[in-house]
């Protein structure tokens, strides 16, 4: 079997557990007690039995769940991801339009998390059991181990309340309503604080996986041959044991890509950045089915794409891998 | 070596640009003074920021239930009629009204001189489009406005409008000032290719076309939505120039957004335990009022236990509600009384009193039931032993967890053992009002405009009469009070009702809520000080202290010619000054049952930059004993120019290319061997 037919079998799998996932996701959701009439007709009381009865007709929910699970599927394969209860606008629309605010929040957090991180673990590694070792790693597990929310609610509070030198909210300055280069800009500022968050959240799984990883190829035997043979620590860490030791934390970060779509839930909401993982919550919420199936449609695609990715890239990197 | 000159040469780049960020945009607040129009701002200019909690669902503000969008709906579009902050009637397009005896036939004169924000003139024929397409289109307020009974929709001119329907409907008013009735521009809707009126292909649900005081500027959902005045707004052109509405969905992140400056009310309901705090912010004004919204819970009517009269009226002794509010809700809320809300003033009976809390008869009434402990537990048991645990069904919420708590504690103190079950809002509704599958379930509801709303709610036959409440009298004087032209019988009927009600007592109401308006001290006008002006939320007549004062004699513009429902007002508003106000006193009295009394006293500044403000700050409830919140607060108020957070995003920016060029050297430095 040759290495073209091997990916053309990994891509249909791909796409059948896509499909798999998105029946687990439908029939699950679908399954949960209430409706979304309720949040359609808002508070009870309010809304009348014919406004009810138009709703439920209007979106087919009197449908039995087979047939909308194949409705639904009839539409995705046309393209079509459906329409927002809650918003009245195709999902393919409203998810489009989050998709770069999230993406900028967290790509550049994974990308920033990533450098720091294996860099951080590398330099620990070096020095280990030393104080900065110790310092590093002790700081890293705090991190770990902080909830999202509650870094970012800290850090909100002082940089944006007591030292007052970074916006506490949402992406731009409204009161100001920059143009041009000034609204990217603003933008950026405001995006400070999340992804500080988000990067500080993320980093300490590539401290910690870089380091390990160091130590580990430390112990290996060509490295004892190489200081053996004279070789200068900085040329032995360089040239030849951060090679060794990057391909884990690359491989979490391809990983980590993947669900980048998904945006950063807690962050978001707590940041008022109107990216993906506010619609999921809002959605969520509100029980607006379509939307929260085209975000896990999405979700899923990257996530399975991105583990054959870097299943792929892993056969170009190591020759020792074949594919079966 | 190489790379070094490299960095260096891109450290000069960034460097050269670092002026760029400097280049601060102009000021934030562009202060026109346009003379056009007849008005009675004090000053004009400023940019109302309203931190706001949620994404609107569209710009039809009548087609589906959409909380969010109602606020925003009020500044761009009208009614015909508004409800005050007393929750009266006030007139908003129809500028008077009659009503045919038998309050089947509603006729309204409308305003003249009214223009939709792109110019065509607005008549009869939109408010007819408007009722026609609510019922055709089952709009939410269909059933409210009964719009099967609705038998025609008239326009006898283009300024008169009839309604006519097949039964009286003394609620019509209260309804047609409340929810889903915003009157839409019909030469934008009422086109053959569009299907109906939530067709996407219609231009005004993206970008909203009404009558109000605010234009529909721009939209960035999860954002902001950003409105700005209305030059040709029949009441003229409102005085500031622009509101923004932005979105903060976290309850705390919008608190601190608010505290950092970045707002100037909060529309999120802040978490109770915070409102001391933000009361004892410098420039910071918390008032409080009663709403015709409460906490209850309802008795599972089809289980034999709570089909006994005596054990609905042992849990009603058993739980403290004063407690509830004490602890569950930090005392902001209003125990409940009777049985229906204080806050719709008229309507309420104030002789109908729910049992006082009283343990030592809850036990009595237990132990005459024969519920008793049978195997020395502590609670009490059924006949056949097995122990009575109550299942008491709540919303997700930190509130409710608290009030349920209360109740647990409080039942168990007479020896009946509570499950609490915790459910989002869409699992409750299916358990509790669709399976009848709970012994107690705890709601909160708003009973207003109009009592109606008890039978809506509480009446046999309702939809989320949970309880399953049956006395069939109760429903008849309800039915009938429905259909009563004359005010003074219908409130007799409304009376007898809460007695009937307090007589069998298939809900036990808990708490009386309270709204929260949470402002800067720099704004007045605002609706919840001008009962009988505008409609509760309408920021049309807001204006802000550091505007541009305003040169000419204010000239009243043309207002209200019909006289306002009921409330009486005194108002005195700071006069008009150039110099920042030296004393400026506002009291604000209403006839509601709070009385709100902000008394402001700004010295002379001290430096330039700096006044000694002296806030003092009393809200009194008009109940006899009851004074929930007085706090007399003296401070060194810095008054800073700049009202938003901070510095401004150049500065952030140029820091950060600061700190990147510093961390480049050094990359550089090191890299350099």
């Amino acid at each position: 079997m040759g290495m073209g037919t091997y990916i053309l079998r990994r891509v249909f799998q791909s796409i059948a557990l896509v499909f798999v996932i998105l029946t687990i996701n439908f029939t699950i959701i679908n399954l949960a007690p209430g409706s979304p009439v309720i949040f359609m007709a808002g508070q009870f009381g309010m809304a009348s039995k014919e406004y009810v009865e138009a709703v439920i007709k209007r979106w087919g929910l009197d449908k039995p769940l087979w047939e909308r699970l194949l409705i639904y599927f009839a539409n995705l394969l046309r393209g079509d991801l459906g329409y927002s209860y809650r918003y009245l606008a195709p999902v393919s629309d409203l998810i489009l339009e989050r998709l770069p605010i999230t993406l900028f929040l967290t790509v550049t957090s994974a990308v920033l998390a990533f450098i720091i991180g294996s860099t951080l673990g590398l330099y620990a590694a070096r020095h280990v059991g030393r104080k900065v070792d110790a310092a590093l790693t002790t700081t890293m597990f705090v991190f770990w181990s902080t909830p999202s929310f509650w870094l970012g609610i800290i850090l909100m509070i002082v940089f944006g309340i007591q030292l007052r030198i970074l916006p506490v909210s949402g992406m731009i300055n409204v009161r100001a309503g920059y143009t041009g280069v000034m609204y990217y800009l603003d933008i950026a500022y405001h995006a400070i604080l999340p992804i500080t968050t988000l990067t500080l959240i993320m980093m300490p799984q590539y401290f910690k996986i870089t380091r390990d990883a160091v130590l580990h190829q430390l112990k290996e035997d060509y490295v004892i041959t190489f200081r053996a043979m004279g070789l200068r620590e900085n040329e032995l860490f360089r040239r030849h044991i951060f090679r060794n030791a990057i391909l884990p934390p690359v491989t979490i970060f391809g990983l980590q890509l993947g669900y980048a779509a998904a945006g950063a839930v807690l962050i978001e909401n707590v940041f008022g950045w109107p990216g993906m993982g506010r619609l999921l919550l809002d959605s969520i919420l509100t029980r607006d089915y379509p939307v929260i199936m085209g975000i896990y449609l999405m979700i899923s695609i990257t996530v399975v794409f991105s583990i054959l990715i870097v299943d792929l890239l892993y056969m170009l990197l190591d020759p020792r891998i074949r594919y079966r | 070596m190489r790379r070094a000159l490299a960095m260096l040469v891109i450290s000069t780049i960034l460097l050269a640009l670092l002026p760029l960020a400097f280049l601060t945009p102009p000021a934030t607040q562009a202060e026109k003074s346009p003379a056009l129009q007849p008005i009675t701002c004090p000053r004009r200019g400023g940019t109302l920021v309203i931190i706001h909690w949620g994404d609107p669902k569209s710009f039809n503000p009548d087609s589906q239930v959409d909380d969010a969008l109602y606020n925003i709906a009020m500044q761009i579009y009208n009614r015909l009629v508004a409800l005050d902050i007393d929750y009266n009637v006030v007139p908003d397009l129809a500028e008077s009204w009659e009503v045919a005896p038998n309050a089947s036939v509603f006729i309204f004169h409308l305003r003249k001189n009214v223009k939709w924000h792109d110019g065509y003139p607005f008549t009869c024929r939109d408010v007819k489009y408007t009722f026609e397409a609510i019922k055709k289109y089952r709009g939410i307020a269909y059933g409210l406005l009964k719009m099967s009974k609705l038998k025609s929709i008239e326009c006898l001119d283009d300024y008169t409008v009839v309604f006519r329907y097949s039964e009286p409907f003394p609620a019509f008013l209260g309804f047609l000032a409340w929810y889903g009735t915003f009157v839409l521009p019909e030469h934008i809707f009422n086109k053959s290719e569009y299907k109906d009126w939530m067709d996407p292909k219609i231009p005004a649900l993206h970008h909203p076309i009404g009558t109000g005081p605010f234009k529909f500027v721009e939209y960035v959902k999860g954002s902001h939505i950003v409105l700005e005045a209305n030059p040709d707004y029949f009441k003229g052109r409102p005085c500031i120039d622009k509101i923004i509405y932005k979105i903060v969905p976290d309850a705390t992140a919008a608190l601190q957004t608010f505290l950092a400056g970045e707002g100037d009310i909060l529309n999120n309901r802040p978490p109770l335990s915070e409102i001391p705090r933000l009361n004892k912010t410098p420039g910071v004004i918390v008032e409080m009022r009663p709403m015709p919204s409460r906490w209850y819970i309802g008795f599972n009517m089809l289980r034999p236990l709570f089909q006994k009269k005596e054990f609905r009226y042992a849990l009603a002794y058993a739980i403290n509600r004063k407690e509830i509010v004490d602890k569950a809700m930090n005392g902001y809320g209003y125990p409940a009384e009777g049985t229906y809300v204080p806050a719709i003033k008229w309507a309420y009976n104030p002789n109908v009193k729910l049992p006082e809390y009283n343990t030592e008869k809850a036990k009595e009434l237990l132990d005459k039931l024969g519920l008793i402990d049978r195997n020395g537990d502590g609670f009490r048991d059924y006949p056949n032993g097995t122990r009575i645990v109550l299942r008491l069904l709540i919303f997700t919420g930190a509130e409710e967890e608290a009030i349920a708590r209360v109740i647990k504690e409080d039942l168990k103190k007479v020896g009946l053992d509570v499950k609490i079950e915790e459910y989002e809002i869409a699992t409750w509704e299916a358990k509790v009002v669709k399976q009848r599958d709970f012994d107690m379930a705890l709601c909160d509801g708003f009973e207003g405009p109009d009592p109606d709303n008890m039978r809506i709610r509480f009446a046999p036959g309702a939809y989320i009469n949970f309880a399953n409440y049956s006395n069939m009298e109760f429903k008849r004087l309800l039915d009938l009070a429905s259909k009563e032209p004359d005010p003074e019988k219908r409130k007799e009927l409304y009376w007898k009702a809460q007695e009937i009600m307090a007589e069998d007592l298939p809900y036990l109401p808990l708490a009386d809520l309270v709204a929260f308006y949470i402002y800067r001290m720099e704004w007045h006008g605002l609706p919840w000080h001008l009962p009988g002006v505008v409609g509760l939320g309408v920021y049309e007549r807001v204006w802000w202290e550091k505007g541009t004062p305003v040169t000419t004699t204010p000239k009243p513009a043309t207002t209200t010619t019909a006289k306002p429902a009921a409330p009486t007002t005194t108002a005195t508003k700071p006069s008009p000054t150039t110099t920042p106000t030296p004393r400026t006193t506002k009291v604000v009295k209403t006839t509601a049952t709070v009385t709100a009394t902000v008394t402001k006293v700004a010295t002379t500044p001290v430096s330039p930059g700096a006044a000694t403000v002296t806030l003092v700050k009393t809200v009194t409830v008009a109940k006899p004993t009851t004074v929930y919140a007085t706090s007399v607060v003296t401070k060194t108020v810095t008054a800073t120019t700049t009202v938003t957070a901070g510095m401004s995003p150049a500065m952030g920016i140029a820091i950060a290319i600061v700190v990147v060029i510093v961390i480049g050297i050094a990359v550089a430095l090191a890299r350099r061997r």
